[in-house]
């Protein structure tokens, strides 16, 4: 019991730590931790499938019943919010979905490092989603897509007032999609350090907060699994908003 | 020959009841509190950023400091409370 000596930080889990340094001119291309955890997911994740569905049985294996589970899925989820045309976006919203997933599932392993609790990891996520949306919607419509602003059956001297907030609220999307997946990762992993320093330094009573950890964990994972699907789940929700206006 | 349709409808009984029960749990999860409690503070605070950016942006750019905070910050507001009330319909239509 030296927890007096040295005074370990809840935030400490989210420090960035440079494993191989590489600099090239002014960019700093190191290999950090949360690299390496991102390549261990996108590992994990192609492992995962390559050899779920490698075997192609009628009778499915419970590996590949697993990523069956999971293609279907997406694919409901796809065709609840989007409908039929959606379902050439499933690569896409599949990819973002296992990555946040497995990422958060990752970060769930003690002594691990969670890359989506840095808000700079959602907000590229979100900002892919974002653009690429954006994109789709001008190709789909053309200038039409601007009458996404225009609330239809309004009275005309409300379009100055009402066509500002509908831009703000159009360009927040990318930053409520980030901040909330980014927010629900940061506060559970601190609230899981700080519990666990309480272990320490309540001595013996530490088994109440103890028992308050492995009942805090099952809540982190429903909690992982949950921001990954409500991440898709408006991933498919913006595609929809692109493909059919108003 | 019964006997096997005894057991093929035994089996639909099954899946049956495992259908209605997997809809129960995914009913379950869709209203945990504390995600919808996220949902809507950062469905504020994300139009807020936005609002309050710009309006500094029109500042800078038309040195009319401090109406376009001013103004934008507003908008802003009504921004957020507008997708809050989106979030609840859609809420209210499941």
């Amino acid at each position: 019991m030296s927890s007096s000596e040295t005074k370990h930080s809840p935030l400490e889990q989210f420090e960035i730590i440079p494993l191989i340094d590489i600099k090239s001119g002014n960019l700093d291309l190191s290999v950090t931790n949360s690299s390496i955890s991102m390549i261990i997911t996108v590992v994990i994740i192609t492992l995962f499938i390559t050899f779920s569905v490698n075997t192609r049985a009628i009778v499915p294996s419970r590996l590949q019943l697993l990523s069956e589970l999971s293609y279907d899925f997406i694919a409901q989820l796809l065709k609840d919010t989007v409908g039929n045309e959606g379902r050439k976006y499933f690569p896409f919203v599949f990819t973002i979905f296992m990555f946040v997933l497995i990422g958060n599932m990752v970060g769930m392993i003690p002594y691990s490092f969670t890359f989506t609790s840095h808000i700079i990891v959602t907000f590229a996520l979100a900002a892919v989603v974002f653009i690429g949306v954006t994109i789709l919607g001008f190709i789909k419509h053309g200038f039409h897509y601007f009458s996404l602003f225009i609330i239809p059956g309004l009275p005309w001297y409300m379009l100055p007032l009402l066509i500002p907030i509908e831009v703000i609220s159009y360009l927040s999307r990318p930053i409520s999609l980030s901040v909330r997946l980014f927010a629900n990762m940061l506060a559970g992993h601190t609230l899981l350090k700080v519990f666990a320093g309480f272990v320490v330094s309540l001595g013996f009573a530490g088994f109440l907060p103890l028992a308050f950890i492995v009942a805090l964990t099952g809540l982190e994972i429903l909690i992982a699994f949950l921001q990954a699907y409500v991440f898709a789940i408006l991933t498919c929700l913006y595609i929809n908003d692109a493909l059919h206006l108003h | 020959m019964n006997n096997s349709k005894n057991k093929l409808k035994n089996l639909k009984k099954k899946i049956q009841h495992y259908e209605k029960n997997k809809t129960d749990i995914s009913q379950n999860t869709k209203n945990s509190g504390a995600s919808f409690g996220f949902k809507i503070s950062t469905e504020i605070v994300a139009t807020l950023v936005v609002g309050v950016g710009i309006g500094l942006v029109v500042d800078n750019y038309f040195e009319t400091s401090p109406f376009g905070l001013i103004i934008f910050f507003i908008l802003g507001a009504f921004a957020g409370l507008l997708n809050i009330y989106r979030v609840m319909r859609r809420i209210e239509k499941q």
